[in-house]
């Protein structure tokens, strides 16, 4: 299913931030190991530095994978995915998920902007599947429903 | 009516035994009978589905009966993410005895288990654990514990929603070996002082301690955001679709929820249990447990690393019928034997009889859980904001010594008196200390002496809640961050919290906690079912109370020295 390229780790390599620091790196391009007090205190450092980077989250997924959990491996490959996405964004995405607070229409559009917006494709899917169930569950928003669902939540 | 009046309709005269029975606090719990076409049975119910599925074009296309058309959503997700494909047929057409039996039998791993549990479906699942009686099922729990190390989990809240409270519990909490604290508010909007309070009292008593603040869903995952809670347990999810709506969410919105947290390098696990669908009216005349297995199916498929069960806040259902603990029991043995973090329940308070609630923690005490209760009272139970536990700060004492009597460990320990004012007062001053660094609400020394020795919210002085409120929205207007408690720790001179606090943070940079059953050690190694996975395999293997660990279990308040029996062991 994911076909992003491996670094061959496996459930020996864990934990990362003991046995691999040195793959460990912030979003914003910082060694694990600049997360220093002093680095705090100089004000080097933002709320940003202490958020999870797409890759490690990968690598994570290779050792849940390494350990036969293949469900946790697929969360953190969404994961990987949603670390592009802004809180604000993903807490409406949460909320249009809810039963009948979106349209198909809106579902879809979702799926496609999580695609194309934030090169999400396995969120997409989630999302896509969720469509298709609750089109047939009875769980879609009535059409006359006022307001739009993704815009609020945050 | 007095006394010296002749009573008309005359009373059949009870023995004076009958009397003292009466008299019993136990009297004073409910009980009910099994009502199973409306759900209310725990485990054992004509009703509930005959296991069955049938694989097409590597699809499941019938499962428990239901052809793929009329699935409802849990069967779909089921179906589609937590069963897997390939063995499924195999699997769940093997003997149930066989499987119950692989699962207390010493000889067959834990993986060898897990290689067949996760082809089965939800009512061969039941099928298998209704095999098993209580004793079984703590064998099974003793194996399929995801974590090697059993730990507890504490709940540090207070009746005044007080944050000094709060703090000085929660150092004492982790002093005495909680893993993990959580909070909860009785005024919603004290919520980021109270979350602030949590996490320092923590990092002063155990550097490393995880802390959580349980509230409704988006402000849960913002706190969670800005790095001020360090994981977060209270997403529900509930075994019928029709209860799953009413909770205004779907398996999918709630995946979607779990990779969220995991995008923030937030630890998170589920809640469910037995009991809720019938609470909330609509068990569509399901047993209880097997609403649960499906709840703990739809866990494991949406790839949340662990879920807390054992009823929870719904323990007064499955305690009021026939054979409820056991199935209580049974909840988190399938949680565990489906590979899935299990922090088991003995959290809210359902029993007037201390008997019977020692009697219900013995499931899970005894071979071990991931996390014994899924929140002991580190607070008077009057003060605690989850409605009380099953176990509270009375019974600290008691909890220690069942842990030397028997030999087993509940994650706990006894520790000196003089210890614990260290580590509240301090917890006191270092929360004083940041809120004057951050310009929060003044903490005065009168509340710093209250805090380091109080009982209950009622021993200190009371608080200005207004601008205590005020105080708790500059936090989420001024955008304060786990980072902006680091900075003012550090610069209010309280070097080592500052620490223990930023290395937690660092935590998420690696993502290491986001592996089930992950807890930081006292020198920040994060612990999982990886690189401490379970390896029971009988007498004399697996998780043993030894070495340094059974020393510490050795002492209590007051024990005898051998050599001086004048004296107590300190």
């Amino acid at each position: 299913m994911d076909t992003a390229p491996t670094t061959g780790l496996t459930a020996a390599d864990y934990p990362l931030s003991v046995r691999h620091p040195e793959l460990l790196h912030t979003p914003t391009g910082k060694p694990i190991t600049a997360l220093t007090m002093d680095a705090v205190v100089s004000g080097e450092l933002s709320a940003e530095d202490l958020r999870i980077a797409p890759e490690t989250l990968r690598m994570q997924a290779e050792l849940a994978d390494a350990s036969g959990r293949p469900q946790l491996a697929s969360n953190f490959r969404r994961a990987a995915e949603m670390t592009a996405i802004p809180d604000a964004a993903v807490l409406a995405m949460y909320n249009a998920l809810r039963p009948r607070a979106s349209s198909g229409p809106q579902l879809a559009e979702l799926a496609e902007r999580l695609e194309t917006e934030f090169s999400a494709p396995v969120c997409a899917g989630l999302v896509r599947e969720a469509a298709e169930v609750y089109a047939r569950r009875n769980l879609l928003a009535r059409p006359a429903a006022g307001s739009d669902p993704t815009a609020a939540g945050d | 009516m007095t006394e010296t009046q002749p009573r008309r309709d005359p009373q059949p005269r009870h023995s004076l035994r009958t009397e003292i029975l009466e008299a019993r606090p136990m009297n004073l719990d409910g009980f009910v009978e099994e009502w199973p076409e409306k759900g209310l049975v725990a485990m054992e119910s004509d009703f509930d589905p005959a296991p069955s599925v049938r694989v097409e074009d590597g699809r499941i296309v019938e499962l428990d009966g239901r052809a793929r058309a009329d699935f409802d959503f849990m069967d779909t997700f089921i179906a589609n993410h937590a069963i897997d494909v390939a063995s499924a047929e195999r699997c769940t057409s093997m003997p149930s005895a066989q499987i119950a039996r692989m699962l207390i039998d010493p000889g067959a791993s834990r993986d060898e288990v897990l290689a067949v549990t996760r082809g089965l479906t939800p009512a061969k699942i039941l099928d298998v654990v209704k095999l098993m009686n209580v004793v079984e099922i703590m064998q099974g729990m003793q194996k399929m514990r995801a974590r090697r190390t059993p730990a507890n989990q504490g709940h540090s809240t207070s009746a005044r929603d007080n944050p000094i409270q709060v703090a000085a519990d929660a150092a004492e909490g982790a002093l005495r070996g909680f893993a993990e604290l959580e909070t909860t508010l009785g005024v919603l909007r004290y919520a980021p002082l109270v979350a602030i309070a949590l996490q320092v009292g923590a990092q002063v008593g155990r550097g490393g301690v995880l802390t959580q603040c349980a509230l409704e869903e988006a402000t849960e995952l913002e706190l969670g955001m800005r790095g001020i809670t360090a994981y977060a347990e209270t997403i529900s999810i509930y075994g019928t679709e029709s209860v799953f709506i009413d909770g205004d969410d779907t398996p999918w919105s709630k995946a979607f929820l779990a990779s969220a947290y995991a995008s923030r390098g937030i630890k998170m696990r589920f809640t469910s249990g037995t009991g809720s669908e019938v609470q909330m009216g609509n068990a569509e005349g399901k047993s209880m447990l097997y609403l649960e297995i499906r709840c703990i199916l739809m866990a494991k498929g949406a790839g949340v690393q662990g879920l807390q069960n054992g009823s929870i806040s719904c323990i007064g259902v499955p305690g009021a019928v026939p054979g409820g603990l056991r199935a209580v029991a049974a909840e988190n043995l399938v949680a565990s034997m489906v590979d899935l973090e299990c922090a088991s329940g003995n959290d809210q308070s359902f029993s007037h009889s201390a008997m019977r609630r020692t009697a219900r923690a013995m499931p899970q005490l005894l071979p071990g859980t991931d996390f014994v209760c899924s929140g002991y009272s580190a607070v008077p139970n009057p003060d605690n904001m989850f409605a009380g536990s099953n176990f509270d700060t009375e019974d600290y004492d008691d909890w220690n010594t069942i842990q030397r009597d028997l030999q087993v460990d509940g994650g706990l320990r006894h520790v000196r008196e003089d210890e614990i004012l260290q580590a509240r007062n301090k917890a006191a001053r270092a929360l004083q200390t940041l809120f004057a660094q951050l310009d929060l609400p003044a903490i005065t020394d009168q509340e710093v002496e209250a805090a380091t020795y109080a009982n209950s919210s009622n021993d200190y002085p009371l608080r200005d809640v207004l601008t205590d409120l005020k105080g708790a929205q500059a936090v989420m207007d001024r955008g304060l961050t786990g980072l902006d408690l680091v900075r003012g720790l550090e610069a209010g001179g309280f070097h080592d919290v500052a620490e223990n606090l930023l290395t937690v943070l660092r935590q998420r940079v690696s993502g290491d906690l986001l592996q089930t059953s992950a807890v930081l050690t006292a020198d920040f190694t994060p612990l999982s079912a990886i690189n401490d996975a379970n390896d029971y395999a009988g007498p004399g293997t697996g998780y043993r109370l030894a070495g340094e660990r059974w020393e510490q279990l050795k002492k209590l308040r007051h024990v005898t020295s051998a050599t001086n029996p004048e004296t107590e062991v300190r």
